[in-house]
C-alpha cells in the first residue's frame, strides 16, 4: 500500500522532472526560430514599367532581371537555383560565378549543376502604377505581363 | 621524500624533473598537470616513426587556437557593421594583432590538415580495432568539430569570401531532404545571411564548438589510456606473449619489494615488460614539450611571413567571380558543381548529391569501418599491414581523389568556374578604373 | 636497461629541445621586432626632425610616435594615412618641397569647407584608410575595390590625378549644375545637358526611358559590361569612354547615337557617369544645391572653356 503509493509518487516525481526538462529544451530550441525578421518583404514594388529599357535590366537590390520586349514584361530571378549565388546576364546567357551553371535567355539550364531553371516571378502592375513582384509566386516560363497603354 | 629540505621552487617543480627513479614514479600522481599521464610509458609509443605524434601536433594546434582565439575575442566585434572593421584593426592597428590573427588562421588550417592526417595514420595502422573502435568514433566527431570550427570561423571577418562561402554552405544544408529548409532557417536565423547568422556562428565558434572539442579531446586522451595505449603496442605485447617466460619465482621487481611470486611489474597488466617502458616524467613530458615547441614555432613562422587572407567587405549584391571555398572545402565545391544528375524527368541537385549524399556516405563509411574490418589481429598497430592492403588502397584512393579535387578547385578554376590549365591565359576581370 | 633507454631518449631530444627553445626565443624576438620596425616609424622620426629644423621645437617635443588616424564616424571614415603623411596640415610651416610621404598638403581653395578632421584623406583620394602599410593603403590589396587615385592610375586612364579626384567630389556635388574647381565634371555636366542625354536616359527620376537608368551607374559591377568590342584596358571607365565615342561599335545594335566626342570630352563624361554612386553620407554633408540661375544660360552651344 504505502510502498505502492511511494512507487507511484516517485514515478510521478521523476516523470514530471523529466517532462519539464524536455519541455525546457523544446522551449529553448523554439527561441532559435525567429518570429520576426529584419528582412525585405517577399512582395515588393519595382519602378514604373515604362522606365525599363528594352531587353534585360538587372536589379541588384532585389536580385532579379526585368525583361522587356515592347509592352511585354517578365521577371526572372537572378538567384542561381543551385546554391544561391547571383547569376550574371552576359548578353546571350546567364552565367553563375560560383559553380559554373549556365542558363539560356529564358532561364533554362544549358549546362552546369543547376537543377532547375531560373524561376519566373509573378509580376503585376500595382494600383499606383509600379511593377510589383511576388517572389514567392512563380509563373510558368513564357507568361508575360502586357502593359497596354505603353508608349515609348 | 624529504620535501622539507627542498626549496619552495623545487617543491613545486620536482615532478617535472625528477631526481631519482622513485621520484619519477611518484611524479605523475603527485602533480595535477601530470596526473592524466600513466606513470610509465612504453618506448614504442614515444617513437617518432610509429605515430609521428600527429595527435599531439593537432592538440598543440588546438591549444594555440584556444589561446589566440580568446585574445582575438577581445578585439573582434560580432556585428555586421563593425566586424570587418575590427578585423582590419587587428591587421593594421592592434599591437601584434596581425601576428595573432595570422597565427590563429594558419593554426586553424593546420588543425584541419593534421586532424585528417592523424586519422589517416590511425587507419593505415588499423589502430581502431576492438575497444579502440569507440575512440575512433570520438575521433570522427572531433574531425567534424574541427571542420565546423573552421567553417564558423570563416564567416566572422564578414568579407566577400565569408559572406558567399556561408551563403553556399547553408544552401547546401537546405538541400537536405524534408528538414532542409528548416535547418537553413535555423542556421541563418532567417532567410538571408545577416546579423542573426553572424551572431549564431560567432557563439558556435567561440563557445559551443570549442567546448565540444575540448571535452571530446579530454575523453579521447582518457580512452587512449583505457584502451591500453597506442595500438602500436599490440605487436610488442604479442611478441612478449610469445616469448618463453623464464621468471625467477622468488625475485620481485615491485615498488616496495614485497610482492610474492611472479612480480606484477614483470608481467604488468599492460602486457609489457620493464625493458619496454620508461618513466613518463620526464621522458613523455619532455617530448610533448618538444612537439609543442616545434608546432608553435612553425605557426609563428607562418604568421610572421604570410598574412591571413581578407577580401573586400561583404557585398550581398555582387558575387565574387569565382567565389572559392577555403581549400579544405573546395573539394566539396567541386563535387556540388559536378554531381547534378538527370534521370528522365527527375533531377537531383549537386547540392544534395555532392554536398550531402557523398560526404554523408564518406562519413558513414568512417563510422562503420572499424566494425567491418575483418583483417587478422596481427594487422593491429602495424603500418600498411599486408593483410589490409586492399582497404588501405581504398582509403588512399579516396584521399587522393579528394586531393585531386582540391587541386583542381584551387588552381584550375577561373571566372565562372570554368577550367583553365595553368598554361592557358585566364580572362582579366574588369575593374572600375 | 631502462636507465640506458632513458639516457638515449634524453640524448635524442636534448639537442632538438635546445634548438627549438632558441628558435622560439628568436621568433618571439622577431615578432617584437616586426611590431617595432614598422615602415612608418622612420617617417615619424624624420617628421620630428623636420619640425625641429623649421623651428617648431615645442611641437617636435610634443610629438609622440605611434599610429595616427582621422576618425569620422558620420562618414564611416578611418584614415590612418596620416601615420606617414604627417605634415598634411603643416603646409604653412614646413616646406612644400619635402619628399613624400612628408609633403604637406597644398592649401587648395575648397579646403576650408572640407577640413581634414571631417573629410580625412580617402574621401577625395580613395585608397584604404584602415591600412598602415604603403601597399595596403595605396593598392588596397585583394578585394579592396577602391585603390588610391594615384598619378599612375590617372595616367592609365589618360587623365590627370586631379580629374580623377573630381569624380569623387561629384559623389556629393552631383546636384550642382557647376562647382568651382571641378572643371572636368562641369564640362561633362554641360555636355550632358547639351547633348540632351536625358531624352533617353533617366538620372535621379528625370528623363526618358528608352535607355538604361544612369542614377547609380557608378555602382555597376564592371563584370557586367560587354568588353568584346572594346580595345584597351578592361575597365568600366574605358568602356564608357569608348562607348561615348562610338556607341555603335561598342554595343552593336544599340539605339544610342555615335556622338564621336573628342577623347577628353568622352573621358570627362565617363568620370561623371562613374561618379553617380549610392553614398550613405548624412544630409549635412550633401551640399545645398546652388540656386539655379534665373535665366538659364546652359545648353547654349558656346565652346567649352576647358581643354
Amino acid at each position: 500500500m504505502d510502498s505502492d503509493r511511494r512507487k507511484v509518487l516517485r514515478w510521478l516525481g521523476k516523470g514530471s522532472v523529466f517532462a519539464a526538462f524536455v519541455a525546457q529544451i523544446g522551449a529553448a530550441a523554439r527561441a532559435f526560430f525567429p518570429n520576426v525578421l529584419y528582412e525585405p518583404p517577399t512582395t515588393f514594388k519595382l519602378k514604373p514599367p515604362n522606365i525599363y529599357p528594352q531587353g534585360y535590366t538587372f536589379d541588384a537590390e532585389h536580385r532579379l532581371f526585368v525583361i522587356r520586349a515592347a509592352a511585354k514584361f517578365h521577371v526572372i530571378s537572378a538567384v542561381c537555383t543551385h546554391l544561391g549565388c547571383t547569376v550574371q546576364w552576359r548578353g546571350t546567357e546567364f552565367d553563375c560565378p560560383c559553380h559554373g551553371s549556365r542558363f539560356d535567355p529564358n532561364g533554362n539550364v544549358i549546362a552546369g549543376p543547376a537543377p532547375r531553371p531560373l524561376p519566373w516571378f509573378e509580376v503585376s502592375v500595382s494600383p499606383d502604377g509600379l511593377l510589383e513582384v511576388d517572389s514567392l509566386s512563380t509563373v510558368p516560363e513564357g507568361s508575360v505581363l502586357t502593359v497596354p497603354t505603353e508608349k515609348t | 621524500m624529504a620535501a622539507g629540505r627542498k626549496s619552495l621552487w623545487r617543491q613545486l617543480t620536482w615532478p617535472w624533473s625528477p631526481d631519482s627513479e622513485r621520484e619519477a614514479s611518484e611524479a605523475v600522481v603527485r602533480n595535477l598537470w601530470l596526473h592524466w599521464f600513466p606513470a610509465k610509458v612504453s618506448i614504442r609509443s614515444l617513437s617518432w616513426g610509429y605515430s609521428f605524434w600527429l595527435g599531439t601536433v593537432a592538440a598543440s594546434l588546438f591549444v594555440i587556437l584556444t589561446v589566440t582565439g580568446v585574445m582575438l575575442m577581445f578585439f573582434y566585434v560580432p556585428s555586421v557593421e563593425r566586424a570587418y572593421g575590427s578585423v582590419k584593426d587587428l591587421q593594421y592597428a592592434v599591437s601584434f594583432g596581425r601576428i595573432l590573427r595570422n597565427q590563429h588562421r594558419w593554426a586553424a588550417e593546420g588543425m584541419v590538415a593534421l586532424a585528417f592526417i592523424h586519422m589517416a595514420r590511425v587507419f593505415f595502422t588499423a589502430a581502431y580495432r576492438g575497444s579502440r573502435a569507440l575512440n575512433w568514433l570520438v575521433g570522427v566527431v572531433l574531425l567534424l568539430g574541427t571542420l565546423m570550427l573552421s567553417f564558423t570561423g570563416y564567416l566572422l571577418p564578414w568579407d566577400q569570401l565569408a559572406y558567399w562561402a556561408i551563403t553556399v554552405g547553408t544552401n547546401i544544408a537546405s538541400q537536405a531532404p524534408v528538414l532542409g529548409p528548416t535547418i537553413h532557417y535555423l542556421l541563418l536565423g532567417g532567410h538571408f545571411v545577416g546579423q542573426q547568422t553572424l551572431l549564431r556562428f560567432y557563439v558556435l565558434h567561440v563557445f559551443f564548438l570549442p567546448a565540444l572539442v575540448w571535452i571530446l579531446f579530454a575523453y579521447h586522451m582518457w580512452r587512449v589510456r583505457k584502451d591500453g595505449g597506442l595500438a602500436g603496442l599490440e605487436p610488442v605485447r604479442a611478441m612478449r606473449r610469445a616469448e618463453p617466460k623464464e621468471m625467477p619465482r622468488t625475485k620481485s621487481y615491485s615498488l616496495f619489494g614485497l610482492t610474492p611470486g611472479t612480480s606484477v611489474a614483470v608481467m604488468s597488466s599492460m602486457g609489457l615488460e620493464e625493458r619496454d617502458q620508461v618513466m613518463s616524467s620526464p621522458n613523455l613530458t619532455r617530448r610533448m614539450i618538444l612537439v609543442f615547441l616545434i608546432v608553435f614555432n612553425v605557426t609563428l613562422v607562418l604568421a610572421l611571413l604570410f598574412n591571413a587572407p581578407l577580401e573586400g567587405p561583404a557585398n550581398p549584391s555582387v558575387t565574387p567571380n569565382p567565389a572559392k571555398a577555403p581549400w579544405y572545402f573546395v573539394w566539396l565545391q567541386e563535387l556540388v558543381a559536378s554531381t547534378t544528375i538527370h534521370i528522365g524527368s527527375l533531377t537531383i541537385s549537386g547540392g544534395l548529391l555532392g554536398g550531402i549524399v557523398v560526404p554523408g556516405v564518406l562519413l558513414a563509411a568512417l563510422v562503420a569501418w572499424p566494425f567491418l574490418d575483418r583483417s587478422p589481429e596481427a594487422a593491429q598497430g602495424v603500418w600498411f599491414a599486408r593483410s589490409r592492403a586492399r582497404q588501405n588502397l581504398v582509403f588512399a584512393l579516396i584521399t587522393l581523389a579528394i586531393i585531386v579535387l582540391i587541386v583542381v578547385g584551387l588552381y584550375l578554376r577561373g571566372p565562372y568556374w570554368r577550367l583553365y590549365w595553368p598554361w592557358t591565359a585566364r580572362p582579366v576581370m574588369p575593374r572600375v578604373l | 636497461m631502462e636507465e640506458r633507454q632513458q639516457d638515449s631518449l634524453e640524448r635524442q631530444d636534448f639537442a632538438w629541445l635546445v634548438i627549438m627553445s632558441l628558435l622560439f626565443f628568436a621568433l618571439v624576438a622577431a615578432a617584437l621586432w616586426s611590431e617595432y620596425a614598422t615602415a612608418w616609424r622612420p617617417f615619424q622620426t624624420r617628421f620630428k626632425r623636420d619640425l625641429a629644423q623649421a623651428g617648431r621645437l615645442e611641437d617636435a617635443r610634443k610629438f609622440h610616435s605611434g599610429i595616427k588616424q582621422i576618425w569620422n564616424p558620420e562618414l564611416g571614415l578611418v584614415d590612418r594615412c596620416v601615420t606617414c603623411h604627417l605634415s598634411y596640415e603643416w603646409g604653412g610651416i614646413l616646406p612644400a618641397s619635402l619628399p613624400q610621404p612628408l609633403t604637406p598638403h597644398p592649401a587648395l581653395p575648397f579646403m576650408q569647407h572640407h577640413p581634414f578632421e571631417r573629410f580625412g584623406c580617402t574621401t577625395c583620394h580613395a585608397g584604404q584608410g584602415w591600412a598602415t602599410t604603403a601597399r595596403g593603403a595605396h593598392l588596397g590589396g585583394a578585394g579592396w575595390e577602391e585603390p588610391m587615385l594615384s598619378k599612375r592610375l590617372a595616367a592609365s586612364c589618360g587623365v590627370g590625378e586631379d580629374e580623377l579626384i573630381q569624380m569623387r567630389c561629384n559623389f556629393c556635388h552631383r546636384r550642382d549644375s557647376s562647382t568651382q574647381g571641378m572643371d572636368d565634371i562641369n564640362l561633362a555636366k554641360k555636355l550632358f545637358k547639351k547633348k540632351k542625354c536625358i531624352i533617353c536616359h533617366t538620372v535621379e527620376g528625370q528623363g526618358g526611358h528608352t535607355a538604361p537608368d544612369l542614377t547609380f551607374e557608378g555602382d555597376k559591377n564592371p563584370e557586367l559590361f560587354d568588353f568584346s568590342h572594346v580595345s584597351g584596358p578592361k575597365t568600366a571607365f574605358n568602356w564608357h569612354v569608348q562607348h561615348l565615342i562610338d556607341a555603335g561599335k561598342v554595343s552593336p545594335g544599340t539605339a544610342m547615337p555615335d556622338f564621336h566626342f573628342p577623347p577628353e570630352q568622352a573621358r570627362a563624361l565617363a568620370l561623371l557617369i562613374l561618379s553617380w554612386r549610392r553614398i550613405d553620407y548624412p544630409p549635412q554633408y550633401i551640399p545645398a544645391p546652388v540656386a539655379p540661375p534665373a535665366a538659364q544660360p546652359v545648353s547654349s552651344s558656346q565652346p567649352s572653356p576647358f581643354h
